[in-house]
């Protein structure tokens, strides 16, 4: 489900900023406009990917899967376990990032900050499997309900993960 | 619901367990230098009257890596 989720409720807003005296209208022209969106995905440890010139980024926020374009309102989406995509001219990229949190600042900027990630290629999708298999086996026994929380937890990001690498 | 989770733990242990693994699906080569990343050494004393208490692990260390290392 890639719900995108265009600026909406910018429309008021920058449409007083920048003509107060046109009518209150924007089309997608305007939204996606020749100024690219400037892209830093960072992990505590290391910058991993830095671009000036994305079309489109897409994140798994907590809220939903959505996709980020140019200009888009000032937000903070928190992350859940999945796919960063970045779209540019030259082509996409793609990560798995753990979890943290994806910022639009107001200068068309967005920063993602992620716990961990990697690109798609430096997963193993059969220790995807195994862990899958052994998290599945906590959750069907007698764990403790804290054990079984975070088994939850840990359930959701194999699942995620083996969606990914499996398309 | 994903975020069941909040009524057990907090948002850093949430984000710990994911970040885990995470690390545990990487390929083996990435594997071992990501899991690095996972360790957190601390240790606190408190101190009271010009005194030091005893010195707590955070996470104790395993015996195997030789955990007795004083810094």
């Amino acid at each position: 489900m890639a719900a995108i989720r265009s600026i909406a409720s910018a429309r008021s807003l920058s449409a007083l900023r920048r003509a107060p005296v046109v009518a209150f209208r924007r089309g997608y022209a305007e939204a996606a406009s020749n100024e690219a969106l400037k892209v830093s995905l960072v992990l505590p440890h290391q910058p991993l990917y830095n671009s000036s010139d994305a079309v489109q980024v897409n994140i798994s926020a907590a809220s939903g899967d959505m996709g980020i374009l140019a200009n888009h309102v000032p937000s903070v989406e928190p992350l859940k376990a999945g796919v960063i995509e970045i779209i540019e001219q030259s082509g996409t990229k793609k990560w798995f990032a753990s979890g943290g949190f994806a910022t639009v600042h107001p200068n068309n900027t967005l920063t993602i900050n992620a716990i961990e990630a990697a690109p798609l290629d430096d997963f193993a999708l059969e220790a995807v499997r195994q862990n899958l298999a052994e998290v599945q086996k906590v959750l069907a026994g007698n764990a403790s309900e804290h054990e079984k929380v975070e088994a939850r937890v840990e359930l959701d990001v194999y699942e995620a993960l083996q969606h990914a690498l499996s398309k | 619901m994903s975020s069941a989770w909040r009524t057990h733990i907090t948002f850093n242990k949430y984000s710990q367990i994911a970040a885990r693994a995470v690390r545990n699906s990487l390929k083996e080569s990435e594997r071992v230098k990501a899991e690095k990343r996972g360790l957190t050494a601390l240790r606190y004393q408190k101190w009271e009257d010009g005194k030091g208490g005893e010195q707590v692990w955070l996470n104790p260390p395993e015996e195997s890596k030789g955990g007795q290392k004083v810094v």
